[in-house]
């Protein structure tokens, strides 16, 4: 039997070598441009048509999406502020979306499965809520570490604290992403195996609970990526508020 | 686990995916969400501005309804007066007719009477002059002598009366 994680081996496509830099296209990199093209090809085939006041199919998908989003971006950043982050927390939640969804495909790959792709996008957006806080507060950003109505006395402890949980955020946000999209085709690969290998007789009950486990999956993809945007609204709603 | 494992693909699979999220980024903040977010927002005043017309509008019915309602109310009372004050003329006008209708047949009554008692009077007149001259006549002839003209006037002022007072009898029956 196959091992339940050979499919997570990602293999070079084009090899790319630049200054000793390894830039190869490999097949996590194509099943991502596939997911991306797709969205990127749904959003300008509605803008190439012009944008209907009375919205058609897919129009009103990619709507509902949007609105879903700014209301998110409004409730956790705020509606003045957070306007400027409705196209970058789109993409995100959209890029997300595309490549946990693309990995459903027998034969593709999910590239949130790889846990270098979800951390330096959660270090990206760790970073980016630095500079957004200096950006906005200066000095003051660092009343971040000190939670508003604490004793005085608490502060030294407080600061460490508050420092743990602010590099942690990053970690949990890359680690809960790669984990769960780990985790969901680790169990579809198992269940496969066995229906695989299985005699027919048998092999039925697990091809089934494959069937049941990608609707599962086909949901909990588009949860993680609500969650990680989810979570990102509120790490630069934070530091726009300052508590 | 290959994620741990193939650390050499790490940079290819940062690098590109950064670059593409980039890319991603650039064209749809550039060429999709502007126009998609315009047109949801346009529809979000459309329908916030139609709700404030229908608001607006509504409440505006609702003041015609009660001008309407007023006027109709002081219309009814204004109509209610002038039934009133009609009934009022009416009953004047007729009992002013009724009066004068009276005072009219009253009028042709008396003025009846006074023919009726000139008639009468006449005809006593003429009947005594009648039977005077029928009652001389007919005595002349009874009594086949000439009387004298006291006798005859005694005789027919007797008759006379004796006439009227049976005329006067049989008029009362």
């Amino acid at each position: 039997m196959e091992s339940p994680l050979h499919h997570f081996e990602v293999h070079t496509i084009i090899p790319i070598h630049i200054g000793g830099l390894d830039l190869s296209i490999n097949n996590a990199i194509v099943a991502m441009w596939v997911g991306l093209a797709i969205v990127a090809g749904a959003f300008m085939l509605v803008v190439s048509r012009g944008v209907n006041p009375v919205p058609g199919k897919l129009q009103s998908v990619l709507e509902v999406a949007l609105e879903f989003i700014r209301s998110m971006v409004y409730e956790f950043i705020g509606e003045e502020e957070g306007k400027k982050y409705v196209p970058f927390i789109a993409t995100l939640f959209l890029f997300i979306l595309a490549c946990n969804l693309i990995g459903l495909v027998p034969g593709s790959y999910t590239i949130t499965s790889q846990v270098a792709v979800t951390g330096a996008i959660a270090v990206g957006i760790f970073i980016m809520t630095l500079v957004i806080g200096f950006g906005k507060h200066g000095m003051h950003f660092f009343g971040i570490l000190v939670p508003p109505g604490i004793p005085k006395i608490m502060i030294p402890l407080m600061i460490p604290i508050e420092i743990i949980s602010m590099l942690a955020r990053p970690i949990s946000l890359a680690v809960r992403l790669f984990a769960n999209m780990t985790a969901g085709h680790t169990v579809l690969a198992v269940l496969f195996g066995l229906a695989m290998t299985g005699p027919l007789w048998l092999g039925w009950l697990p091809f089934s609970f494959t069937i049941v486990i990608n609707g599962l999956e086909i949901a909990i993809a588009f949860i993680q990526a609500y969650i990680f945007t989810t979570l990102t609204c509120v790490y630069i709603g934070d530091v726009i508020k300052l508590h | 686990m290959p994620q741990f494992e193939q650390v050499s693909v790490f940079g290819s699979l940062i690098f590109w995916s950064l670059i593409s999220f980039g890319l991603l980024f650039f064209i749809l903040k550039k060429f999709a969400f502007p126009p998609i977010l315009e047109a949801l927002e346009l529809r979000e005043k459309k329908i916030r501005d139609d709700r404030d017309d229908s608001e607006r509008l509504k409440e505006e019915a609702k003041k015609i309804k009660e001008e309407l309602e007023a006027t109709l109310k002081s219309a009814h009372g204004k109509a209610e007066t002038i039934v009133q004050l009609a009934q009022d003329e009416a009953k004047k006008f007729q009992a002013k007719q009724l009066q004068e209708t009276e005072a009219k047949v009253r009028q042709i009554q008396k003025e009846a009477e006074a023919d009726i008692q000139g008639s009468r009077d006449k005809l006593l007149q003429e009947m005594r002059s009648y039977t005077a001259a029928l009652t001389i006549a007919s005595t002349e002839k009874f009594l086949k002598k000439a009387l004298d003209d006291a006798d005859k006037k005694r005789l027919v002022d007797e008759s006379i009366e004796q006439v009227i007072q049976e005329l006067e009898k049989s008029q009362r029956n």
